[in-house]
């Protein structure tokens, strides 16, 4: 057990006043300015919850709010498997490790707005993967199918973050003791019971950061997603984020701060359901030790 | 291999790495390919021809030059920042628990995962203020809103696997705190602060809305720099080649990384 001790918290101080001026404080003016009408910032008008309001009743919030939803969902479904596979596939392999890991980590280090530029010039006509539609005789039409621009988004987004996934499960996979599977092969267990019983239990909690991590931010995806199609075709990919984007851009700063408060709630409720589930872990993890 | 694997399990193992290579290369590949062609009308050269006139370019360019080493200087410093504050933190964390840890913890939890969007206006006003807009020490400090907290939750991890009586034994020589973290902490997980630099590194090197935020008139970032060159007649081949060199710092910090990012990093929950 650590010894508690208040004077921690000294410790603390350097970080704290960090997060006070880049975090604390922008946070409360966007609070503020969420209740009113703003024309300069000079002159604000009070409007109470209005903007809350429009924002909750609005056809428009309830359509991105959903394809955001359902584009983070399609991205955990895709990526959490791959990336669980490959680090499984990591773990066995005695050779050629690193070049995985380091081919992997190649696209976290692409500024985020040439992602979607590199994946254009691919899909273009003359791109590789253009000619190869086009020699197939695939009709791709990312600008006009909606179908065709999902499909890029989900593509890119896992060519961008599988690495990530890898390199947190892998961490977490190379924590474990070669004692359990030593006593998991003298039982006679199969990959599968091996993997459900040890692994899986074993990386939850990494694994459980990974999916917080891609949650939140394939939810409020937006450089990646607004140069691709902006939000089209005919807005079926106009997610919460765009939305944001578009009302910032035309200078409604009240209804903007209304909008983000309400994302920000949104990421909150992510954050503080992940933090239930780490507790519950943690709470079961201390029966099983004591 | 082990001995056990047949032929063809053997060619399925060989087939799934060839084709995880070429789904993350493809899209590298076809860049720098794009990054050697002049794919704009030019009296001496011919369209579509191989060229290293974008590269040229970028040289020729003072915007585009110079941007590489602003965002390299906003980098390092958040890098810095991210380290000399996380790491009295994470040892804080690692060592004692005290009223509020969990909360605080779940704040920096909450900073990390808001959409920057979501901040950026107050921030502008904010900084604008204090005249950190324009200044590469701005964006460093914005860009602790997310890295302070993973530079903390990693060095915890790191630290943790140092057993306690380091510090017992330091402190019983006459170390200080500090005189304890440069002498023998710090040497002790320097692992642990590399792997940090990487994760800060990567997300504050590829970072946007900030970055396009704060540097209205000078001091612009690689991003930006990228972004100016896009427009209703883009040269795709400058473009690229930007993003190829874009690419290099990141490549060098992977590079650096490796054996630990391939080791395994335990990671603390």
């Amino acid at each position: 057990m650590k010894p508690h001790d208040n004077r921690a918290w000294l410790l603390l101080v350097p970080a704290a006043l960090i997060m006070l001026l880049v975090g604390v404080v922008p946070l409360v003016a966007v609070f503020n300015y969420s209740f009113h009408d703003i024309f300069t910032l000079q002159d604000l008008h009070w409007v109470g919850t209005d903007w809350y309001r429009e924002i909750v009743r609005s056809p428009r919030f309830h359509g991105s709010l959903f394809r955001s939803l359902l584009f983070s969902g399609i991205v955990l479904a895709v990526q959490l498997p791959l990336g669980i596979a490959i680090a499984l596939k990591l773990t066995r392999m005695s050779h050629g490790r690193t070049l995985v890991i380091m081919l992997l980590a190649l696209p976290l280090v692409v500024p985020w707005n040439m992602i979607p530029m590199m994946w254009l010039n691919l899909i273009r006509p003359t791109g590789l993967l253009g000619q190869m539609f086009d020699g197939l005789a695939i009709p791709f039409d990312y600008k006009f199918n909606a179908l065709h621009t999902w499909a890029v988004l989900v593509v890119m987004d896992t060519w961008h973050w599988l690495g990530l996934v890898v390199i947190l499960s892998f961490a977490g996979l190379s924590g474990i003791s070669p004692a359990y599977y030593r006593a998991a092969a003298i039982d006679g267990a199969t990959p599968w019971a091996v993997f459900r019983h040890i692994q899986m239990p074993k990386i939850s909690g990494v694994l459980s950061i990974a999916i917080l991590l891609r949650f939140v931010d394939s939810f409020m995806i937006y450089t990646e997603a607004f140069r691709i199609n902006a939000g089209g075709p005919n807005f079926a990919t106009m997610f919460l984020s765009l939305d944001l984007g578009e009302e910032i851009n035309s200078f409604t700063y009240g209804a903007a701060a209304a909008r983000s408060m309400v994302y920000f709630l949104l990421v909150i409720t992510a954050a503080w359901t992940f933090r239930t589930a780490m507790d519950r872990r943690r709470s079961a993890l201390q029966e099983i030790n004591t | 291999m082990r001995g056990g694997r047949t032929v063809g399990g053997l060619l399925l193992h060989v087939a799934v790495l060839a084709g995880l290579a070429l789904f993350i290369l493809v899209p590298f590949f076809q860049s720098f390919l794009t990054s050697f062609i002049s794919t704009m009308p030019r009296d001496d050269i011919a369209q579509g021809s191989f060229s290293l006139i974008n590269y040229i370019a970028i040289i020729e360019t003072p915007a585009l030059r110079e941007s590489i080493l602003n965002s390299s200087i906003y980098v390092l410093l958040n890098v810095a920042l991210c380290i000399a504050a996380g790491l009295p933190a994470a040892y804080a964390y690692s060592r004692y628990s005290f009223t509020g840890d969990r909360h605080f913890f779940f704040i920096l939890l909450i900073f990390r995962v808001t959409p920057p969007v979501v901040l950026s206006l107050p921030i502008f006003i904010l900084f604008a203020k204090f005249n950190l807009v324009n200044t590469p020490i701005g964006i460093a400090l914005v860009h602790c809103l997310f890295n302070v907290p993973i530079a903390i939750w990693i060095l915890e991890s790191f630290m943790s696997a140092i057993p306690r009586e380091l510090d017992e034994t330091a402190f019983l020589d006459g170390y200080s705190l500090p005189g304890f973290f440069a002498k023998f902490l710090i040497p002790a997980i320097a692992p642990g602060i590399g792997v940090t630099a990487f994760f800060c590194f990567i997300f504050s090197w590829v970072e946007v809305v900030f970055a396009r935020i704060l540097t209205i008139t000078s001091g612009k970032p690689i991003t930006m720099a990228i972004n100016s060159l896009l427009g209703i007649r883009t040269d795709i081949g400058l473009v690229m080649a930007m993003s190829t060199m874009s690419l290099l710092p990141g490549l060098l910090m992977i590079w650096f990384v490796r054996n630990h990012l391939a080791r395994g990093f335990v990671i603390r929950t």
